[in-house]
């Protein structure tokens, strides 16, 4: 049981990585049963077609489910029709952007794991490749062996193409080796990319390393708190409203936040370096809560420009 | 046990997520229990293409249907309404019910698509179907290069017993089977298109802010679980009562109990306005009881209660 607990522990503080890579192997699994169970390459002249709608379509809906799942999306998307400055602001398109590109790097982790186990795999790029019409690139890879030109489309099949098998290995081990140097380099732009990313980010982070490790650490202790609370807030305000329906009694008085509270705490944060709060919620509650309502800095309860940090708000996947 | 609890929560917290997932796995297993069970192609001109096709849309309405009795909004909004059409469109605003069924549809459309693509990518069904199509531009396409044979044999293709080759037979069946799994594809991509775009206009369109959003569908969901106990509590107390009185021989006692209009009140759908401070109507009606009902012009129409899978 001591084991378990802190293996559990470890799990959640290293939450984020553990999900992309659960993530990257739920994808790795589900393309592997697809070209096992359900990849055919027709060996036509529709073998382009095929192979390049197996490697692409399936990351397309992979990278918008990673958008439609990611709470950041819908953090930024809420209620902006209704008060499009939110987005709109000259000073907060820079912001927006900012999310938006944090938003799809997230959701980019299943499309690219997608193409990169493909490629690896190799079936996919040969039966797209073989039904390919570029001649240079036939004549490359073919490489003067007889029959090779007109059946071309035929290799992925065994038994279908008038070559001789070793003829035949030899020309998809070529086209198959191409897959995986592909694959491979892409993987190692990625990761190059990657690293870029976080540096560039790291290094324009207006606080210190340890100052960041606090901050995110508040921040999903923030997260899980609101959660709880606000379950507790809920079942409480249900259970008075639906008694005093049954008994057909007035409610009693209950505090509930009102709509501008809501507003002014949603919004993403960003860190000023003039101020010490983590978050919009610590921001709200320290300077335009109840007991705030002369705020000595004027102008400060004033949430007009909420602009965006770019990575406190941390990678939370779902 | 601390360890079970975590995990627990985390699973309750993906619910949607696993739901759907499950649905996903119950349609390929059951159009695989289909496809070995119940499907033979006829094989032969006439009847290819209305076998494959019932096949494929079908189930597909079956499932629709299935999802409109299963939603609950449906009932909320279709209840008392032969008896007092104006329940319909409370306010003459006929965009609302629009919306609102619309909403409806939208929900009950994700098993039929499940089907649909699963139906496609394996195959089967859509070779069966296109095998047995007429128009000549359509055999043309498949028959290009080939013999006049291939017109006249395409049909009985899918069950192997065609007079063709057996390599002109697989090539056939290879690129019936290809078009069928990049349709399949196409119409997951583009219902996936369509429910992100979907999604981004509802929440765009939102009255209020992500954290606010997050909060009414927590106290939507408490709200039901609690009418639930407190709606099967009272009954259990009201009949408790008539029950010891009728067989006591006794005068019943008094017991506060919501009227019929009280009941009706509650029971439309919500609309929410920004100037108020209610998450439902039932908060409203306890809140604010029957007075100024003509406030609720200007709000707009619920949308809070989300994706409900059931």
């Amino acid at each position: 049981m001591e084991k378990f607990k802190t293996v559990l522990t470890l799990a959640q503080k290293q939450q984020t990585s553990l999900s992309f890579g659960f993530v990257a192997l739920f994808t790795a699994g589900g393309e592997q049963i697809f070209s096992s169970a359900v990849f055919r390459c027709p060996c036509s002249s529709w073998n382009f077609v095929y192979g390049c709608v197996f490697l692409l379509i399936p990351s397309l809906v992979l990278l918008l489910l990673g958008y439609l799942l990611s709470s950041k999306t819908w953090r930024l998307l809420t209620g902006c029709c209704m008060n499009t400055s939110k987005i709109f602001k000259s000073n907060n398109i820079c912001g927006t952007i900012k999310v938006f590109v944090q938003v799809t790097v997230n959701a980019s982790v299943a499309p690219l794991t997608w193409v990169a186990v493909a490629l690896l795999h190799g079936s996919y790029y040969e039966c797209a490749m073989t039904g390919c019409n570029n001649t240079a690139y036939i004549e490359k890879v073919c490489d003067g062996k007889s029959k090779c030109f007109q059946d071309f489309h035929r290799l992925p099949c065994a038994g279908k193409s008038s070559l001789l098998a070793s003829d035949r290995d030899d020309v998809l081990l070529e086209i198959r080796a191409q897959s995986q140097v592909l694959g491979w380099m892409l993987i190692a732009t990625i990761t190059v990319i990657a690293l870029a990313f976080t540096c560039v980010t790291r290094c324009r982070s207006p606080v210190s390393f340890l100052q960041l490790k606090f901050w995110m650490a508040y921040m999903n202790h923030e997260n899980e708190l609101f959660e709880s609370l606000a379950t507790e807030h809920a079942k409480n305000l249900a259970q008075r409203n639906v008694r005093s329906f049954f008994e057909s009694t007035e409610p009693p008085a209950m505090k509930t936040p009102d709509n501008k509270a809501w507003e002014k705490i949603s919004a993403l944060y960003k860190f000023s370096t003039k101020d010490h709060y983590y978050s919009k919620l610590h921001k709200y509650v320290e300077t335009c809560g109840e007991n705030h309502n002369k705020s000595t800095r004027s102008g400060e309860c004033d949430f007009e420009n909420p602009t965006v940090l770019n990575f406190v708000d941390g990678s939370n996947f779902l | 046990m601390d360890g079970f609890q975590t995990v627990f929560k985390f699973f309750l917290n993906q619910k949607t997520t696993i739901g759907y997932s499950f649905m996903a796995l119950l349609t390929v297993g059951g159009e695989r229990i289909f496809s070995m069970v119940s499907f033979q192609c006829p094989c032969n001109k006439s009847q290819n293409f209305i076998y494959g096709l019932v096949f494929i849309v079908g189930p597909a309405l079956v499932l629709l249907i299935v999802g409109y009795f299963l939603s609950s909004r449906t009932w909320k909004l279709f209840t008392g309404c032969c008896l007092n059409p104006r329940k319909l469109c409370p306010k003459g605003n006929s965009c609302n019910c629009v919306y609102v069924f619309a909403q409806i549809t939208v929900g009950a459309c994700i098993p039929p698509v499940m089907w649909l693509t699963v139906a496609l990518l394996n195959g089967t069904f859509y070779e069966c179907a296109v095998s047995g199509l007429e128009n000549n531009h359509v055999v043309d396409l498949f028959c290009k290069g080939k013999t006049d044979t291939c017109r006249v044999e395409l049909p009985r293709v899918p069950c192997g017993k065609s007079s063709l080759s057996p390599a002109d037979n697989q090539e056939l069946l290879l690129m019936l089977r290809a078009q069928s799994q990049i349709l399949g594809w196409l119409i997951v991509c583009i219902a996936t298109v369509v429910g992100l775009i979907g999604t981004c206009y509802k929440n765009c369109r939102s009255q209020v802010s992500y954290l606010q959003l997050k909060f009414w569908r927590k106290y939507i969901e408490k709200e039901k679980e609690h009418f639930d106990t407190y709606a099967t509590e009272y009954a259990t107390k009201l009949a408790d009562r008539n029950l010891k009185s009728f067989f006591e021989n006794k005068d019943p006692e008094a017991f506060p109990f919501p009227n019929h209009s009280a009941w009706e009140d509650i029971s439309s759908l919500y609309t929410f306005c920004r100037s108020e401070q209610y998450y439902s109507t039932l908060q409203r009606y306890v809140e604010k009881g029957n007075k100024d009902k003509d406030d609720e012009m200007k709000c707009a129409l619920d949308f809070v209660d989300g994706i409900e899978m059931m």
